[in-house]
């Protein structure tokens, strides 16, 4: 199957207005910025509240803002008159997934400008930030392929923008409760684990096995999105 | 080019939803298959491949080339009908022009408006440029004019008499027969009895005379002091009678007549040619050849096209009822056009 590159940029355009246009969506991406910038004016620079905000513009835009243009297609019955024309299913989610990209990676951007984030080593922090939005997206896939509406897919969002962002305070209880250990192989706490190594000097090949995790991640979200995918193809 | 049925049937468990037909579709010509919701249904998935057939099989030129009018169709409402349109323009790299087809589709003032800012009707029509810029060879359309505005409604004809010039295979899909009447050129009604036929040709010349025979006897008759004028109909084993002009209009489907009285209908046991020769003296009139109207109830004559008109009664449904071309002459010597 090939993708058509113009048939792409056809639907990231449509989706760019009519996403700019629904306030209701489009407003999330402010969120995670002003938050950074306020925490940035507080002068609160741990790398604990700098990748908080981080991994919140991650739920909040590759998740969030992913599963309600799929589940917007869906609701409005939009969706029947993609499927019918000829792009593929490949190009529609293509589509919507570079919009998406574009936008986590601004607002990523943005993030860890204003909250004063500046890491020791930009490439493999940059590379880890663009395997991260991949994982974010394909959940965002992922969830709005389940989600019948926008009202449902604001609502399913929610346990994973609660796990992946207060999620990383997990690990100040793992002394406590050492089952909890096993949070730290989320892909959010590598991150963190990720940045902190970094700081300390580490250079790409150290971070390898963070980086190594979060792409086993990436892999088993979009082989459960390509299941889930072929599962609800059937109705 | 063409659309073909073979020995297409469907069944439901025990329940057959349509035996065996056959119906070539060909190209330059729009035709309506009458049918109830769940055939109409039925046929649309089938079509589509969500689902199959029984028997038999459906043959067209490429999947890639059919375009399909749904009923509940979905459009991108924040988007404006320029927009919403060019992005389809792309999706099918579409050598269409958009400023043509929006201007068929006369929709040229309102191409910056939001979609959703549109009315039903201009919605339906903003839909109709969306197929019309897939180029397709074959169009199915379900329900093409329910619930249109009459400005609409002569849009939409306007693009039928369009794709027929461009030898398009048109298939209209609906529950009425007065649609089908109105923009199709070949009718058949299909249920669970199989595929008919419905006539639409125009009547014979002598029938037109025998008409006139009539008319002079029944001149003749009605000087007869006493006369006992009523109609009656069956309702569940009952028979009641109504007055001849309480009654909107008498439509003849299946070879079996309905009276329409205040929007519900009541099957008589006459045959259209005896209820027109027994209402003629009370101002009806047989507009169509399967319809007869109480010409003291219409309120509008429409023309769609040089060749097609409808009738608007002033009942509480403002039903329409179709008008034929030579019964269009006939009409206009009554009113005393000419």
């Amino acid at each position: 199957m090939t993708i058509s590159w113009k048939r792409v940029n056809a639907i990231l355009q449509k989706d760019f207005k009519d996403f700019s246009r629904n306030s209701a969506v489009s407003i999330i991406i402010f969120f995670p910025i002003i938050l950074a910038a306020i925490y940035g004016r507080m002068g609160i620079d741990s790398l604990q509240t700098q990748f908080m905000n981080i991994n919140m513009a991650f739920a909040m835009v590759g998740t969030y803002v992913q599963c309600c243009l799929i589940a917007e297609e869906k609701e409005k019955n939009t969706l029947r008159g993609l499927m019918l024309s000829p792009a593929s299913t490949l190009e529609i989610l293509g589509g919507k997934s570079l919009l998406t990209f574009v936008l986590t990676i601004i607002v990523v951007f943005f993030s860890a400008y204003l909250s004063e984030y500046r890491p020791a080593n930009v490439a493999v922090v940059a590379i880890a930030i663009l395997l991260s939005t991949l994982f974010y997206i394909g959940m965002g896939t992922l969830l709005g392929l389940v989600a019948k509406s926008v009202m449902e897919s604001s609502v399913i969002v929610l346990p994973v923008i609660g796990i992946f962002t207060m999620g990383s305070f997990v690990t100040a209880l793992t002394e406590k409760y050492p089952i909890l250990k096993v949070a730290e192989f989320l892909p959010n706490i590598q991150l963190i684990e990720l940045a902190e190594e970094v700081e300390q000097g580490a250079g790409f090949v150290q971070v390898l096995p963070n980086l190594g995790i979060i792409g086993i991640w990436i892999v088993a979200v979009f082989a459960l999105t390509v299941v889930v995918y072929r599962k609800r193809m059937v109705d | 080019m063409s659309l073909k049925f073979i020995q297409a049937e469907k069944q439901v468990y025990d329940s057959i939803v349509f035996p065996a037909f056959d119906l070539t579709i060909a190209g330059g010509e729009v035709t309506a298959i009458c049918s109830n919701v769940n055939i109409r249904e039925q046929l649309i998935e089938i079509i589509l491949g969500r689902n199959f057939l029984s028997n038999g099989e459906i043959q067209y030129a490429d999947e890639k080339k059919l375009a399909f009018f749904f009923l509940h169709e979905g459009l991108h409402e924040r988007l404006t009908v320029q927009e919403f349109l060019k992005f389809y323009h792309q999706l099918y790299q579409s050598k269409q022009s958009i400023e043509e087809i929006t201007r068929l589709v006369q929709l040229d003032s309102k191409k910056n408006k939001k979609i959703k800012d549109l009315t039903y009707s201009e919605k339906k029509r903003a839909q109709l440029a969306y197929i019309l810029i897939q180029n397709a060879e074959t169009y199915i359309m379900e329900e093409p004019d329910q619930n249109l505005d009459v400005e609409s409604k002569r849009i939409f004809i306007a693009v039928f008499n369009e794709l027929r010039k461009l030898n398009k295979t048109v298939l209209v899909l609906t529950s009425h027969l007065e649609t089908a009447v109105t923009v199709a050129d070949k009718i058949v009604r299909l249920d669970d009895k199989g595929l008919q036929i419905v006539q639409t040709e125009e009547e014979h010349p002598e029938e037109l005379h025998n008409v006139n025979v009539i008319e002079s006897e029944t001149e003749e008759k009605i000087v007869q002091p006493i006369r006992f004028e009523k109609i009656p109909t069956k309702v569940n084993e009952k028979i009641v009678l109504f007055d001849p002009p309480e009654i909107d209009y008498i439509e003849s489907t299946e070879g079996q007549t309905f009276l329409h009285i205040k929007g519900e209908s009541f099957p008589c046991t006459f045959t259209l040619n005896e209820l027109e020769e027994r209402l003629y003296p009370f101002g009806f009139f047989r507009c169509h050849r399967s319809y007869i109207v109480n010409l003291q109830k219409v309120r509008e004559v429409i023309t769609w096209t040089r060749n097609s008109y409808s009738l608007v009664l002033d009942d509480a449904l403002k039903s329409s009822v179709p008008l034929s071309k030579t019964k269009m002459a006939d009409l206009k010597g009554m009113l005393g056009l000419k």
